[in-house]
């Protein structure tokens, strides 16, 4: 893991790079899917933060695919990888 | 919910993902291929109770794995069972010799067992004990339960599981969610609107989609197993695949699967791939996390643009990926139904291009594990399979039906494929990607093609001359029943030659050669060679324009031809008649001159030459002659036509091996009783038959148990059932050779032997100094397997096309893997099997053939387009006939067009039919829209309903036979519709084998509609039927504004005979035959020639009552003609002309003895087409008519009464013609004279008939009286009959 803290803006940006949209498109709440996020560039995604050592697995970004969603699980798995 | 929850909830319906599988599975109960499956080898120190806690756990939270299904009326349903959980069994096999393999073979005995959904458990879970720090944990789920996806979380799962057992850290992986919320989702999406606007958008997305074809030719239908290789991906190309995504941008997954997809392609050989690719279906879905059979597979059609910069297109195929994904909950086996692709080999994608980087190798605590699956569901094509993450590592797994594809293939592409990958992967475009591996390249340039050979550096004109000095006495050539010696050929070809070097014959001068098959024939080709010339051979039945083009490109010094009827040859001709007796030559070409020229279709309109050397031929025939052992005790028959080129090696080859050329006279190649007849009379061991005309061989009664040596089929493709029909039917070698006129002859062979079970018949291996070599579209090789663009190379390349270096230029290259070769690029595409034979597949441009003959599209539509008549043109091949569409131009008449194309173009040629259109339908992109093109109705729209059985069995034939999509109506035409002799002959067949006899290809000259046709059968089948004895019938139809022709029978009263004589006249012009009324028993034997005489002139002017008209009759039917002419004159009647064939004036005949009633009896054996001399045996009228009813004559097959008539109208002619005295006939008389007959009558000349003519106009023929209705002299009398007929339009007009 690395030590810089993951933001919620650095996930919108990694997301928005993917998409071909500018981030600030992509509200918090708005579904990711309607943007043209499909399995294939969720697993691009999830390979990218796993090297950088954001805890998510497809599961989570399939199940909850938002922004808000997903800064929810990194903040709490942050939480309890640091407690 | 939990488990229990949905338990409670009851059986439901199946979801629509597991709906198409149920029904699959329903169809091949027995197939084992729905089990899905993997096994992992564990090595490491298990902890057996943690890990089945951990599997027993996952057991019970995967609820798919406890389903159960029931097939009820109202639908097959499911619900879950706990009964039906799996639990882990273990199976210890450390006592066992080979646990590892006892393991495997355990694992694969359970996969390979057919589940029965309605009874057995869908899920089983096997942990195998091979050692203590070793084990395989071996899953098996029905693919109704589970997919891909599914399974690796099943695996994650257990691993984590295990983990949080072991470590007691819980990890951060949730349980599964229930089964049911996956059910609700998916009868919501069935119901919603979504569905309805995705139905929508792949609706749009596949609109004009064309058939989808995979990579290997055969039924897309999974099998009970598959072929599967896997590899890793080479380190390099996998880094090299995720530096390219990353510096575009773009996933790698999808950059891989456009990347294949453009590697398959290369095999499916279409514009636009469609491919399959899974679609997990879990994003923003209930079945995020639960196992289950979610995954849809979408089909992507990818127009792959080669030439393209390859980021745009992997950025284009990219995006299509994406957009198709947000609608990949619709359903491919709803896509299907709507589309209607349902039954057949209709399908929706070819291979299925899988890229899972979510399924990476699994970890386990503690342990080392590999992966190994086993099974993921029907394998239909072809299935490329990438796993893993693409960072740290990635496999390739290729699976295969085996039905389609070979072990050995499916490695190769697995091979190839990596190697493909990272190549492209450093390409600008695609099209710089080579296919083929560097050894694949080798293999194909040069293994394959390993023919060196050492042959003599000679020429033809050297090998015939040895041969001829070796065997002087031996039977060089036999033609009807003469035979000719070797020295005889020698001196009466040396004599020509020395003639032929006098007017400029020697080397590269050319001489035209139109002789038919004759003696002459023969001495004529040795004597060109001879002279160090090449021959040029013309085609008597061509048109006249045709041949001229030919003669005006090929400049011969001379002729050699019996006349000059059209006025084409000039001061070159040279007739057999003024050819010296004797005469030496000491010509000797070299090797590198030509040796023949032969003239084939070319697209631009004229013909083309093809300039043949020695060198090549004498390879070609060296060749031949001793891979089957061809010796002096051979006798091979002569029947091709000189123009084609299989004629060449008929022709030299038994004068080069010291054999015999037994030479068929002319006409009998299209005649299967003929050539059997002959085969037998001639003790013929070899010879040729175009397939088409195999076929029609074969069908005939006459060739029932013949046997040969050898059969040789070439010119067109030999379907693998004809061999087999072959093989039951005749007693010989079959082989198949392959070659354009462009390479010699022929470039390569199979033995097409009994035992061969190769289906398409392959066209085999390279001849000797012979290479093929199977290019792609940027001239490199191709891998085995793959379709290529067959090249050809070595000795047998002609030199070019006469006079025309640009078209030379067009098709022979550079050889670029030979530098300072040729390569001739055949416009053929073909395949090559593992053996090394290639597979004729089929041509790359608008060349057809049409039984065995070349034809160019482009010349036909030229022709049209020359003719002005048409705006616009396109000819097309449909069912083995031609077909021009034109979109009329200003002053358009279809009559004008057809008189056209058959001024210009030989028979073969002009289509069966011209369909007029607005516009010809063009595809999107403007190319001509073949698909779009209406399907002929061949000609003859009379049509009316069919009203008796026997019409609506012949109607069903001819559709049959003609290959026609709707029945004919019942005044429909065979041979407006279509229909040629060959079709004709192969009716007869069919005719004979449903009602137990044919009428008899005459009645199908007289009524070919299918109402009179049917009458002709009814009447035979009955007794004392007349079919083909009307008084007045049709032989040819013609231009309907040209006078008719009337020709009189002789004296069997039949004008059946005549048949050759009436097509060979140019232009066509309707001939209608008199037959003699009193082959009607019922009718009273005519009192006089003249009675007869007035009721033919009354019959004439009955069917055209006003118009000039023309008579003519051979033997005591020119008799006849004359006494008809005077009458019609006497009716005010125009003739014009009136022709006499080798008939005397009565007067002659009143001297002679009365001939006995077997003198009159055995007239009839000469009628039916048989040498009377040679059955003196047959005496008797019992004995005749039992010869003739045995044989295979038309006379034969007459029903008794008929025959009787016959009897009757022979026995009563000498009667009529004593009694008869001849008026005169006020106008030209044009008598036609076998001069080589009458030697015992020197009193039989034209000149008697002065005194019963205003004028005489004498022909001499150099035949036999009973020759000349013969094809042969038809084809001389024809033309002047034509040219008399026209001549007297001229006058009268």
């Amino acid at each position: 893991m690395t030590d810089a803290p993951v933001t919620l803006e650095k996930l919108r940006a990694d997301i928005a790079a993917m998409l071909e949209e500018a981030p600030a498109a992509i509200g918090d709440d708005d579904n990711l899917m309607d943007f043209g996020l499909d399995s294939m560039r969720a697993m691009n995604l999830l390979l990218q933060w796993e090297e950088e050592g954001v805890p998510l697995d497809f599961g989570d970004i399939a199940e909850t695919p938002t922004l808000s969603g997903l800064w929810a699980l990194v903040q709490a798995r942050q939480q309890g990888a640091s407690s | 919910m939990t488990a229990d929850g949905a338990t409670a909830q009851g059986p439901v319906p199946l979801t629509e993902a597991q709906s198409g599988l149920w029904y699959a599975q329903r169809l091949d109960p027995g197939n084992p291929i729905f089990n899905t499956g993997q096994y992992l080898d564990l090595r490491g120190p298990l902890d057996r109770d943690a890990f089945r806690a951990a599997v027993e756990r996952v057991s019970e939270e995967a609820e798919a794995l406890s389903l159960r299904f029931e097939d009820r009326p109202e639908g097959p349903v499911q619900w879950i069972d706990p009964a039906f959980r799996p639990h882990l069994e273990v199976i210890d096999l450390q006592r066992e010799a080979d646990p590892e393999a006892a393991a495997l073979a355990a694992i694969r005995a359970d996969m390979a067992r057919a589940v029965d959904p309605e009874r057995d458990p869908i899920a089983a879970q096997h942990l195998y004990i091979l050692a203590p720090d070793r084990h395989f944990w071996a899953q098996r789920v029905h693919h109704f339960a589970n997919d891909g996806f599914g399974m690796v979380m099943l695996t994650s799962r257990v691993s984590a599981l295990y983990e949080a057992a072991l470590t007691g850290a819980p990890g951060m992986a949730k349980p599964f969610a229930p089964l049911a919320g996956v059910w609700a989702e998916d009868a919501a999406y069935r119901a919603s609107p979504q569905s309805e606007e995705d139905a929508r958008w792949w609706r749009e997305a596949m609109a004009g989609m064309e058939d989808v074809v995979g990579m290997a030719p055969g039924r897309a239908q999974s099998a009970h197993d598959f072929h599967r290789h896997a590899q890793p991906m080479p380190e390099a190309a996998r880094a090299a695949l995720m530096a390219l995504a990353k510096g575009l941008r773009l996933s790698w997954p999808d950059v891989v699967t456009a990347l294949v997809a453009a590697y398959c392609r290369r095999f499916t050989r279409t514009g636009e791939i469609v491919i399959g690719t899974p679609h997990m279906g879990r994003m923003g879905s209930a079945s995020a996390r639960v196992p289950a059979m979610v995954m849809n597979v979408l089909p992507i059609r990818i127009a792959v643009d080669e030439a393209m910069p390859l980021a745009d297109y992997l950025a284009a195929v990219a995006r299509q990926m994406g957009e198709a994904r947000r609608h990949g909950r619709y359903r491919s086996e709803q896509l299907r139904r709507d589309l209607g692709l349902i039954g057949g080999n209709r399908r929706l994608h070819g291979p299925l291009i899988n890229v899972q980087p979510y399924d990476r190798p699994p970890h386990f605590h503690g342990l080392d594990v590999t992966l190994h699956v086993t099974g993921t569901g029907p394998v239909e094509d072809i299935n490329f399979t990438f796993r893993g993450d693409g960072t740290t590592g990635l496999t390739l797994e290729v699976d295969a039906n085996p039905g389609l594809y070979s072990a050995a293939e499916v490695a190769a592409h697995g091979a190839r494929l990596a190697l493909f990958l990272a190549t492209a992967a450093g390409a600008d475009r695609l099209a710089d990607v080579p296919t083929a591996t560097p050894a694949e390249a080798r293999a194909e340039l040069e293994e394959h093609n390993a023919t060196a050979h050492p042959v003599p550096d000679t020429t033809l004109t050297a090998l015939i001359e040895a041969a001829m000095a070796a065997r002087p006495n031996a039977p060089a050539l036999r033609f009807e029943g003469e035979t000719l010696t070797y020295a005889e050929l020698d001196r009466r070809s040396a004599a020509l030659a020395s003639a032929l070097r006098v007017r400029g014959g020697g080397a590269e001068a050319i001489v035209a050669v139109a002789l038919p098959r004759s003696v002459e024939l023969i001495v004529a080709l040795v004597a060109v060679l001879r002279a160090g010339a090449a021959y040029l051979p013309l085609d008597l039945d061509h048109p006249a324009q045709r041949i001229a083009t030919i003669l005006g490109l090929a400049q011969p010094v001379a002729v050699l031809a019996r006349d000059d009827a059209q006025g084409l040859y000039g001061e070159r001709l040279l007739a057999p008649a003024d050819w010296p007796g004797e005469g030496a030559v000491a010509a000797s070409p070299a090797p590198e001159d030509a040796a023949y020229v032969i003239f084939t279709s070319g697209s631009t309109g004229d013909p083309k030459g093809v300039v043949v050397t020695h060198r090549a031929i004498v390879n070609r025939l060296l060749w031949m002659g001793e891979q089957y052992g061809f010796g002096p005790d051979d006798r091979i028959l002569q029947k091709t036509p000189a123009t084609f080129d299989v004629s060449v090696w008929e022709f030299f080859l038994p004068l080069i091996a010291g054999a015999t050329l037994v030479v068929a006279p002319p006409g009998a190649h299209r005649d299967p009783a003929a050539i059997a007849a002959l085969i037998r009379a001639e003790g013929v061991t070899t010879l040729h038959f175009v397939p088409s005309m195999l076929a029609a061989f074969l069908d005939a009664p006459e060739s029932e148990g013949l046997s040969v040596r050898r059969v040789f089929c070439s010119g067109e493709e030999l379907p693998a059932d004809l061999r087999d029909r072959f093989h039951r039917r005749m007693r010989a070698e079959l082989h198949n050779l392959y070659g354009p006129t462009e390479a010699a002859v022929d470039v390569s062979w199979w033995p097409a032997a009994a035992a061969d079970i190769s289906a398409p018949v392959p066209i085999g291996h390279a001849v000797w100094n012979t290479r093929l070599v199977l290019l792609d579209e940027h001239r490199r090789p191709v891998p085995q397997g793959m379709v290529g663009h067959l090249y050809l190379g070595g000795v047998q390349l002609a030199r070019g096309y006469l006079g025309r270096p640009d078209l030379t230029e067009e098709r022979f290259l550079p050889d670029p893997f030979h530098p300072g070769e040729r390569l001739y690029m055949t416009g053929d595409l073909a395949r090559r099997r593992a053996d090394g034979a290639v597979v004729f597949l089929g041509r790359a441009d608008h060349q057809v053939k049409i039984r065995g003959l070349r034809i160019e599209l482009g010349e036909i539509e030229a022709v049209i387009a020359a003719s002005g008549l048409a705006r616009m043109a396109t000819v097309q091949a449909r069912d083995g006939r031609l077909v021009a569409y034109v979109v009329p131009g200003q002053g358009y008449d279809a009559q004008a067009l057809r008189a056209a194309l058959a001024a210009r173009l030989p028979d073969y040629m002009v289509p069966a039919a011209l369909i007029e259109l607005e516009a010809l339908p063009v595809t999107a992109n403007g190319k001509l829209d073949r698909r779009a093109l209406p399907e002929p109705r061949f000609e003859g729209t009379e049509g009316g309903a069919l009203s008796t059985d026997s019409e609506r069995r012949v109607a069903a034939l001819y559709a049959e036979i003609l290959g026609l999509d709707d029945l004919p109506g019942a005044g429909d035409d065979f041979f407006a519709l279509g229909g040629d002799s060959l079709l004709a002959v192969r009716l007869m067949l069919r005719i004979r084998e449903e009602w137990g006899h044919d009428p008899g290809l005459a009645a199908l000259f007289e009524h070919p509609d299918v109402a009179g046709l049917a009458a002709r059968i009814d009447a035979g089948g009955a007794a004392g039927g007349d079919a083909g004895l009307g008084p007045l019938i049709t032989l040819a139809r013609g231009e309907v504004d040209l006078p008719p022709l009337f020709l009189v029978h002789p004296a069997g009263g039949l004008c059946w005979g005549y048949r050759t004589l009436a097509a060979s006249l140019s232009p066509r012009r309707t001939v209608h035959g008199l037959q003699s009324p009193a082959l009607d028993l019922a009718v009273p034997a005519p009192g006089s020639i003249d009675a007869l005489a007035a009721d033919y002139a009354r019959r004439i002017m009955e069917v055209y009552p006003q118009g000039p008209c023309h008579v003519a009759g051979w033997s005591v039917g020119g008799i006849i003609a004359q006494a008809v002419a005077v009458e019609l004159r006497a009716a005010g009647r125009e003739v014009g002309l009136v022709a006499l064939l080798d008939s005397y004036p009565a007067d002659c005949w009143r001297a002679e003895p009365e001939p006995t009633q077997a003198q009159a009896l055995r007239a009839l054996l000469a009628i039916a087409g048989y040498d009377a001399e040679a059955y003196p045996h047959l005496q008797t009228r019992e004995q005749i008519v039992a010869f003739l009813k045995e044989g295979d004559s038309s006379l034969g097959n007459l029903p008794p009464q008929a025959l009787d008539g016959v009897v009757r109208v022979v026995l009563d002619t000498n009667r009529l013609v004593r009694g008869h005295h001849h008026r005169r006939y006020d106008g030209v008389l044009t008598h036609i004279r076998a001069a080589l007959d009458h030697r015992d009558r020197p009193d039989l000349t034209p000149d008697l008939w002065k005194d019963h003519a205003m004028t005489l106009d004498r022909i001499d023929v150099p035949f036999l009286h009973p020759q000349l209705t013969g094809a042969e002299a038809s084809a001389l009398i024809a033309p002047a009959l034509s040219a008399r007929m026209a001549a007297a339009a001229t006058v009268t007009a």
